[in-house]
């Protein structure tokens, strides 16, 4: 096993990714097979001094830096379950399990 | 042109193969509208299906996901706005691995999608919808997406057209990003002639993409009477002892063409083609790792709620929102980018990704015009067969991810069956030479018959 079980909750936890108990051996196993697989490429000698490739045009062009509208289908005010005065309404920070935006508990 | 009656006739009849993720009245009445506005122009009444993880005004973007499920993005993606230009119906939106992760269409969250020859097994993917839409006469072409093969494999196990393109051929603005140095938006079609009209329609500089090269949308050449002057490689790697004996016989049919048709054939050496599977499978779950970091369930798509803090909402909007695959990916990018295994793995597989690009230009910069390979090591596999071993299922793109670490164009046709099932054969061109690689295509496609027992 190259990933310990320790290792993927820990890797779970950096990519903000809720895991099932009951899935974690299969997965560590499975992340323990890909991860020797794709080890292989570290047996390749001479490999130190190569530049990285990236595909794609050599110098990125820049846009103007213009402040344009938007072409948008619809409205934030149309997108957006409850909106006033140009600002979304979200609902408070620990208030998910309530229900939906809008109404006097949202800011 | 095809009516509206008729394109709708014939999805439906497509219907069991769960490839359509749009409902049929749904699209019936988006081409009345889309009618309406006038057809004009060259691709005039063609319908097209789109791949679900290219954004579209007129249905839903879930990219195969809950976690985008229902998901309608307030803009739409160059290439779409470039095919309705050109008079195009944007026909619904197909079945795909969830965020394109995947080379069979099983890790879809609405289900898989059948092979039209046989519903026991898998249509290839990600593009999975796309191909069989394609090879069930639904369409005659649909758009798809590559970041490892996920068009040119689908295409070649049913048994259609797939291209694609150079990467900065075609505008990434509006593909939902995945591995975003190896995304391009591909074609399926039914002929050479209806993948490379859609290519050309959707092609061209876009200043919404700075990948995008700064180009004119690209010419389609006209068929070459044959192959005289055409230097073909036959890279020996792509043709290991343990190669499907099907697709051996059916690829040295197609060898023996290509002399005929005039071209010269040499025997050509890609030495770190092995390399490519592991080094594709460090650099694009790393860069999923990072794309997929947007969808939290604050910004995008459902939430889970009940969660006692924000983390916590992530976390569970993250883990019920993504399937297993795509779970393993954003693990697997998350480990090779984090201190301590950066240097190790992601440096590392950018170095060898520069080794494989250099070998295609050693080859090209030898006189070698087009190289010619099996476009998938065997033909479509049975459903489940690979679900368990997420490593056996990446080598089904060994033959076609190399073109996506290159940055070069692909195209792969069918030329032959064995046992009922369609064979692929693959051509691969220097970069921005596709009309070369589409001439020889298109001489190819008279002279294979595509559907023989070989």
């Amino acid at each position: 096993m190259s990933v310990s079980r320790e290792e993927v909750e820990r890797i779970a936890r950096l990519a903000e990714l809720h895991l099932d108990e009951a899935a974690l051996p299969a997965l560590t196993e499975q992340m323990s097979r890909i991860l020797d697989y794709v080890s292989q490429i570290a047996a390749v000698p001479g490999t130190e001094t190569v530049q990285p490739f990236t595909p794609g045009p050599v110098a990125v062009r820049f846009r103007v830096d213009e402040v344009r509208p938007v072409p948008l289908a619809l409205t934030p005010a149309q997108l957006a379950p409850a909106f006033r005065d140009g600002f979304f309404l979200v609902p408070r920070l620990g208030a998910f399990g309530a229900g939906a935006a809008g109404g006097d508990d949202t800011e | 042109m095809t009516s509206i009656a008729e394109t709708a006739s014939r999805l439906a009849g497509a219907a069991s193969l769960n490839a359509l993720l749009t409902p049929l009245p749904e699209v019936a009445a988006s081409l009345t509208s889309q009618a309406e506005r006038g057809t004009t122009g060259p691709l005039a009444g063609m319908p097209v299906v789109v791949k679900d993880n290219i954004c579209t005004l007129e249905y839903t973007t879930s990219c195969g996901s809950r976690i985008l499920e229902g998901y309608r993005s307030p803009f739409e993606a160059t290439a779409i706005t470039r095919l309705k230009a050109a008079g195009a119906w944007i026909a619904g939106k197909t079945n795909c691995d969830e965020f394109a992760m995947g080379s069979s269409t099983e890790h879809s969250a609405f289900g898989r999608t059948m092979h039209p020859l046989d519903p026991a097994r898998v249509p290839g993917g990600s593009s999975g919808g796309s191909a069989a839409l394609v090879a069930a006469g639904a369409v005659p072409a649909a758009l798809g997406s590559e970041t490892g093969g996920s068009v040119r494999q689908p295409a070649s196990f049913c048994g259609v057209v797939g291209i694609k393109p150079t990467y900065g051929r075609v505008s990434r603005y509006g593909l939902v990003a995945f591995g975003s140095s190896l995304d391009q938006i591909g074609v399926c079609g039914r002929t050479v002639s209806d993948a490379a009209r859609v290519l050309a329609a959707i092609s061209g500089r876009d200043p919404m993409d700075a990948t995008c090269e700064d180009r004119d949308p690209f010419q389609i050449p006209a068929p070459p009477e044959n192959l005289q002057g055409f230097v073909i490689g036959i890279p020996r790697e792509y043709f290991p002892p343990d190669l499907d004996p099907g697709v051996r016989r059916a690829c040295e049919r197609v060898i023996k063409t290509l002399k005929d048709l005039g071209a010269a054939v040499r025997d050509v050496s890609l030495p770190h083609t092995a390399y490519a599977i592991p080094t594709y499978y460090i650099i694009a779950p790393a860069e999923a790792s990072s794309n997929l970091a947007r969808y939290d369930g604050v910004r995008y798509g459902p939430r889970f709620n009940g969660a006692p803090d924000v983390r916590a909402l992530y976390q569970s909007t993250r883990g019920k929102g993504f399937g297993p695959e795509v779970r393993r990916r954003i693990l697997v990018g998350t480990y090779v980018l984090s201190a301590g295994y950066y240097d190790a793995y992601y440096r590392r597989a950018q170095r060898m990704r520069a080794l494989i690009a250099q070998d295609f230009r050693n080859v090209f910069d030898r006189g070698v015009d087009l190289l010619f390979t099996p476009s998938t090591p065997t033909p479509a596999f049975k459903a489940g067969e690979k679900l368990d071993d997420p490593v056996s299922m990446y080598l089904a793109d060994i033959f076609t991810v190399t073109a996506n670490l290159a940055g070069i164009p692909g195209l792969t046709l069918p030329i032959g069956r064995v046992d009922g099932l369609p064979i692929g054969g693959q051509l691969l061109a220097p970069q921005f030479l596709e009309d070369e690689m589409l001439e020889a295509a298109f001489t190819l496609e008279r002279a294979v018959p595509g559907s023989d027992e070989v």
